[in-house]
């Protein structure tokens, strides 16, 4: 199957559909990378985020069959930001010359100290450990089921319903508005800006009314099969292995010993 | 003999204020494959909906066996009263096939068990089973098709209505419906399928039912109504091409004059190797 470096809710949720791990029980899932981003952030320890970010990667790769360059693509969409940030965390502005560097520029200094590097590094292994933790459950883990946990969770049901509906929503709209700009496209809808601007518009409010109406037909085809306020869906069973458990308490256990090291 | 389903002197009309059904009485009988002919806007999806219980008429009665169905009862029509709808994807409502399929029998409170082996004997009955854990957006437009009638299969209603089944289907996968439709009939549901194909029509169902601005313009054999002229006109309805060639057929003299005309290409041949 070829990869394409394609961001975005389609290319996240088919990864999702993909994954290896998808037959993993899904509250297992979550009670892992929960637990793993909550000992990442309060062991607070460079060398317990980056074992998380490497065992999390490996886990993503060998049990996820989720090729490694597809991940690394993944995570550089919050790396980007990462970076910036820990450079203005790093970096100061003064205008005499202090700390261990020193960038002289026009008319001020922009210098940084060792301790203050040190600092904003082990900050951007933190946050990066903690995003993969969250990857853990995005990547392997369909909209659906991560709505089935919070329903389990006790969150309301209106809530979860309202979630589900908008996911499946997503792409029916999506495939609206995408037939839609097509249909301009070969009108030459998108010929200069100001033509771009109209049809945008146009597309815009015609998927408005298209989304009312299309409602409309919705309700009525989930009253034709006996809806009457509850979304019920017959869950797929996925029991957990204790093999599982074992090793995320060994993981656990792992990581704990890191940070009192 | 009893109709399985009956509309009394049904009224309808949307928002907009023209009838959509303007006094439909239809009864039905077990184990008919009845054809729903008629131009875009003539009523025949509102006539579903009506049947199925989504919709209530402002006046007329739908009768089951026999019995009046009251607004409470609403749910035993959905129960026994399948609807298809014309676009799967405004029937698709989850985010698996399996989960998509298991929504009709969970909504009847079957036990769990039940629910589970409705759906696998729906999702084989459609040839669906590779497809259970995949998201429906992925699927291509047939195979949705092929998942709005596991959908209903699933409830394992008698009644069976198809709203224009056939559009956006290519011809294989109109050939599966036809297949799947057959097999139905011969386990003994009945079906409703709204079209404007008057070839298929012609074709497969035991009656035609003509609908023309909100009313029933004709009923009865499929050879009766698209015989008729009048009706054809009318309701701008085509007469399917096997009429046109028996037509030509018989003013050369070629099949003999008191025959009616065959239903299939098949049977027109049979004919004319007897003669």
């Amino acid at each position: 199957m070829a990869h394409r470096h394609a961001h975005g809710p389609r290319s996240i949720d088919r990864l999702a559909y993909q994954s290896g791990m998808r037959r993993w029980n899904p509250v297992f899932k979550t009670v892992l990378a929960v637990g793993t981003l909550i000992l990442c952030l309060a062991a607070d320890r460079p060398a317990v985020s980056a074992a998380v970010i490497l065992v999390l990667a490996a886990l993503q790769k060998g049990k996820g069959r989720l090729p490694l360059r597809d991940y690394f693509g993944l995570l550089l969409v919050p790396l980007a930001f990462l970076l910036l940030g820990g450079a203005a965390v790093a970096c100061d502005i003064v205008f005499a010359p202090a700390g261990d560097w020193n960038l002289r520029l026009p008319w001020f200094y922009v210098c940084a100290d060792a301790d203050s590097v040190r600092f904003a590094a082990a900050l951007v292994l933190k946050a990066l450990g903690a995003v993969s933790a969250m990857y853990l459950l995005a990547l392997t883990t369909t909209a659906c089921e991560l709505v089935d946990v919070l329903r389990r969770a006790h969150l309301p049901p209106l809530l979860c319903e309202l979630m589900y509906l908008i996911y499946r929503f997503v792409f029916v709209l999506l495939d609206m508005y995408g037939r839609m700009r097509q249909a301009a496209g070969a009108r030459l809808g998108w010929r200069d800006f100001r033509t771009s601007c109209r049809s945008f518009g146009g597309t815009a409010g015609n998927l408005l009314v298209l989304s009312l109406r299309r409602s409309r037909i919705y309700a009525d085809a989930m009253a034709a099969r006996g809806y009457d306020g509850e979304l019920r869906f017959l869950a797929e069973e996925k029991p957990v292995r204790g093999a599982q458990v074992l090793w995320m308490l060994l993981f656990w256990a792992a990581l704990l010993a890191l940070a009192a090291v | 003999m009893q109709p399985i389903l009956q509309a009394k002197d049904l009224r309808f009309c949307y928002d907009s204020g023209a009838p959509a059904l303007d006094g439909v009485s239809l009864d039905v009988y077990a184990g008919e494959r009845i054809a729903v002919l008629g131009p875009n806007g003539a009523g025949k999806s509102t006539f579903f909906l009506c049947l199925n219980g989504v919709l209530a008429p402002e006046s007329g009665q739908i009768l089951l066996d026999g019995k009046p169905v009251d607004r409470k009862a609403r749910k035993k029509l959905c129960e026994r009263v399948g609807i298809v709808f014309q676009n799967a994807d405004d029937q698709i409502i989850a985010s698996t096939v399996a989960a998509e399929v298991s929504f009709g029998p969970m909504n009847l409170r079957l036990p769990r068990d039940e629910v589970a082996r409705r759906v696998d004997h729906a999702l084989d009955y459609m040839e669906l089973q590779p497809f259970r854990a995949r998201p429906p957006h992925d699927l291509s437009g047939g195979e949705k098709k092929r998942v709005s009638i596991a959908d209903i299969l699933a409830m394992q209603s008698e009644i069976l209505l198809f709203d224009e089944p056939a559009a956006s289907l290519d011809p294989t996968g109109e050939e599966r419906l036809e297949r799947v439709l057959a097999r139905l009939s011969d386990e003994g549901r009945t079906l409703l399928i709204s079209t404007h194909d008057m070839d298929f029509a012609f074709r497969w169902a035991t009656r035609a039912v003509v609908f023309c601005a909100g009313r029933v313009l004709a009923d009865g054999t499929p050879q009766a109504v698209l015989a008729d002229a009048d009706v054809l006109r009318r309701a701008h309805l085509r007469r399917p091409l096997l009429m046109e060639v028996w037509d030509t057929l018989r003013a050369r003299d070629l099949v003999p004059p008191d025959a009616a005309c065959p239903r299939s290409p098949d049977a027109l041949a049979r004919l004319l190797d007897e003669k």
